[in-house]
């Protein structure tokens, strides 16, 4: 049965296939840094939804929907949910749609750029969910 | 008002103002463009590129140092004694904006002195001072302090040859204080043959924009968007290398000369690891706000510098760190700057060199050949010899100094070079952006990748506003078409001069040129400037004997590689070509543009 993105029951269940993915725990091996995905208005999404990642040495420790306030995290990648979906269904590149703007980030780009594979592997997990957009 | 000339004989000494037809600069606007336009009407096939009388011209853009976007840069141009064609060779720093405050717009030399000299321009006062205790003495950073010691002006800005440059190595190129060098197409052997070592420049004055206000208000705006834009931040916080690890993951960035692609050590290299480990602060061409320039300092070790030094931006991290499997940033960054203080171009020096090692592991070039060296990949210490061998043109390197072309040829296979048109391939593989293989075939300079970034569009860096949308990265069909106008549109910003890293609306741009100049100009007149001067540069090398023929890719850039981001996808040279010349206007056979086309762009009454 296909989760609705965004919501808390389909970042829990990236989680889920992070935490069990191999591939991801190796390419993150050395990634250390939570992040706020905040998924903008578009389709029949009418307002922001912000969705929270703790990601540590290619485990994630924690994944919900905000829901009130959380400290601030390390890592802020914002667009509207017509970019996620392209990203998250693997039509448009992470790092691609980071460098051009149409994803913005905010964080140690440093950081990022050394840890492409394991945003490669986090948009893998998400194209093995089954996911439906609100577009 | 824009367009005032400075002519320079080093033969007589004589120095002179001249204006530049309004004209020409209404058709080609400034810069690379309008260096075309004035040395059009110099060029003799006939002369040799190092012959006295032909001309090198510094010169700028209506936007160089008026703060702007990016805009801190100048060109350097003439024949290029590497290609024997069209040589123009773009660099940032401060001597450009020096240039125009000092009033003038353009520096045009001819001649060779009886001895070294360097050309002082203090405002409207110009001179040339003897340069024999600096030729042969000292590295492009000493002479500038030298001479900024000797005039008592030490905000003198200085762009000066090194060694490669007196000794005419082809590959040599011109370094501007602030480590920025205009590395391609030989312009500093040009420079050397004529036996001037450097141009120093001081000027007080203003540099006027015809809507002041204006123009103050949009270079704000766009400083500021260019501030918010995530590519900025990539690069003022890891430099031009930042993307190394990426363009590695696509396989762009070349391994092992051409020869790989998946390699290990890219991780290690990176501007991403320098930001992690030896970068201590970043530096700014004239103005701008992206700051892509490194500063490194490495404490210890058998590459330990003297406190802070320039960390190596992505060509030179390539050029001798994965071209030659060397994964050690110290050793990459005193390679780099090795080659910065001789004074060479690091795309054109790491190839040659980054082929000389693949002869040796062919068994080609002996340890007879190389004085006893060892060329074996992941080794960085010959690559130091090799580097003051060539500028000295002593052992091996007299041999390198020649370039990677005459290189292969004298081992039997010179089509082993990569290179085309005579010009090295910059460190952007076609094979992973295949749209990147027709800036190399057909660019005037040769293969560069600075009359056309195709690669970053393919990487998504669309520019829907003039109909460059993004293409198959790996399909030859279908692009040739957007190739061109993105060349239209770069030889454009090679005109003002905007530096490639700024991401601007091309609106933004006509707003900011029409500020600065007077003169509304749609978005549309001005990419047909750019064509205008693009076809110009193609007359220029038809004249010197251009053919079609001489558009291809090298036998490396042809063969597929599996083991990366690549997935063995090659460029369809004969697609792209025969899409290429249909969209371009221009003739198959004789490569030349079809009378059509030059009377579209007011041509023909040169061709």
């Amino acid at each position: 049965m296909s989760i609705p993105f965004p919501s808390d029951a389909w970042i829990k269940a990236i989680m889920e296939d992070l935490n069990a993915s191999e591939a991801y725990q190796k390419a993150a091996a050395n990634w250390e840094g939570d992040f706020f995905f905040v998924i903008e208005p578009g389709g029949t999404l009418e307002t922001t939804v912000i969705l929270y990642m703790d990601l540590w040495h290619g485990k994630c420790r924690a994944a919900f929907a905000v829901d009130g306030s959380v400290p601030k995290p390390a890592f802020k990648l914002s667009g509207p949910v017509e970019t996620w979906k392209k990203v998250m269904t693997g039509k448009l590149d992470p790092i691609q749609a980071m460098m051009t703007g149409r994803l913005r980030l905010t964080g140690n780009m440093a950081m990022v750029m050394k840890n492409v594979r394991a945003a490669k592997e986090l948009v893998e997990a998400c194209t093995r969910i089954p996911t439906v957009f609100p577009l | 008002m824009f367009g005032r000339l400075l002519k320079i004989d080093l033969t007589t000494g004589s120095i002179s103002a001249e204006a530049i037809p309004p004209e020409y600069i209404r058709s080609f606007i400034g810069a690379a463009s309008l260096g075309a336009r004035l040395l059009w009407d110099d060029l003799d096939p006939a002369r040799d590129p190092l012959d006295p009388a032909s001309p090198l011209l510094f010169i700028t853009g209506p936007l160089t140092g008026t703060a702007g976007p990016a805009t801190g840069r100048f060109v350097i141009c003439g024949r290029s004694p590497q290609t024997g064609w069209w040589g123009e060779s773009n660099i940032g720093g401060f001597v450009g904006p020096e240039l125009r405050q000092a009033g003038w717009d353009a520096l045009w030399v001819t001649g060779r002195a009886a001895a070294p000299v360097y050309l002082w321009v203090h405002n409207d006062c110009a001179e040339l001072r003897p340069a024999d205790h600096l030729w042969g003495r000292a590295d492009p950073y000493q002479a500038a302090a030298l001479i900024r010691a000797e005039t008592g002006e030490p905000r003198a800005r200085v762009a000066a040859i090194g060694l490669a440059g007196e000794n005419i190595v082809p590959f040599a190129g011109i370094l501007s204080d602030h480590g920025r060098l205009a590395a391609r197409t030989g312009m500093g052997a040009l420079m050397g043959s004529k036996h001037l070592k450097a141009v120093a420049v001081r000027g007080t004055g203003r540099i006027e924009t015809a809507r002041h206000e204006v123009y103050r208000a949009l270079r704000v705006q766009a400083n500021k968007r260019l501030l918010e834009q995530n590519m900025t931040s990539v690069m003022r916080e890891t430099g031009t290398s930042g993307g190394a690890e990426y363009l590695h993951y696509l396989g762009d960035m070349p391994v092992k000369y051409w020869t790989q692609s998946a390699w290990d050590g890219a991780e290690k290299i990176s501007g991403a690891e320098m930001a992690s480990t030896i970068l201590t602060g970043t530096t700014a061409c004239q103005g701008c706000v992206i700051a892509c320039g490194r500063e490194v300092s490495v404490p210890s070790g058998p590459h330990a510098t003297p406190g802070a030094v320039k960390g190596p931006e992505y060509e030179t991290i390539a050029s001798f760190g994965s071209q030659l499997m060397v994964d050690d940033l110290p050793a990459i960054t005193a390679l780099g700057n090795l080659c910065d203080r001789l004074g060479m171009d690091s795309i054109s020096a790491g190839n040659t060199i980054a082929l000389a090692y693949l002869l040796y592991e062919r068994g080609a070039l002996t340890v007879q050949d190389s004085g006893g060296l060892e060329l074996r990949w992941g080794d960085p210490s010959p690559a130091f010899v090799l580097l003051e061998q060539m500028a000295a043109r002593r052992g091996l390197g007299a041999l390198l100094a020649q370039g990677s072309r005459a290189l292969a040829a004298h081992y039997g296979d010179a089509d082993l070079a990569v290179q085309v048109n005579g010009l090295d391939v910059a460190m952007h593989d076609p094979r992973a952006f295949t749209g990147q293989a027709l800036p190399y075939l057909v660019s005037p300079r040769g293969a560069c990748h600075n009359q056309s970034d195709f690669f970053s569009v393919e990487l998504g860096g669309t520019l829907e506003e003039i109909g460059i949308p993004l293409t198959d990265r790996r399909a030859s069909a279908g692009k040739a078409a957007f190739v061109a106008r993105h060349q239209h549109w770069r030889t454009l910003c090679n005109s003002l001069v905007i530096c490639f890293f700024a991401v601007l609306d091309p609106r933004e741009v006509a707003g900011l040129l029409a500020a600065a100049t007077g003169e509304d100009r749609s978005v549309d007149d001005l990419l047909l400037a750019g064509e205008r001067a693009w076809n110009l540069k193609r007359l220029y090398n038809l004249r010197l004997g251009w053919k079609p023929s001489g558009e291809k890719l090298p036998k490396l850039l042809l063969q597929p590689l599996d083991d990366g981001g690549q997935m063995g996808a090659v460029p369809d040279v004969e697609t792209l070509l025969g899409e290429y010349y249909a969209a371009s206007g221009w003739e198959r056979a004789s490569g030349r543009p079809t009378p059509a086309t030059l009377r579209r762009l007011g041509l023909d009454g040169l061709a």
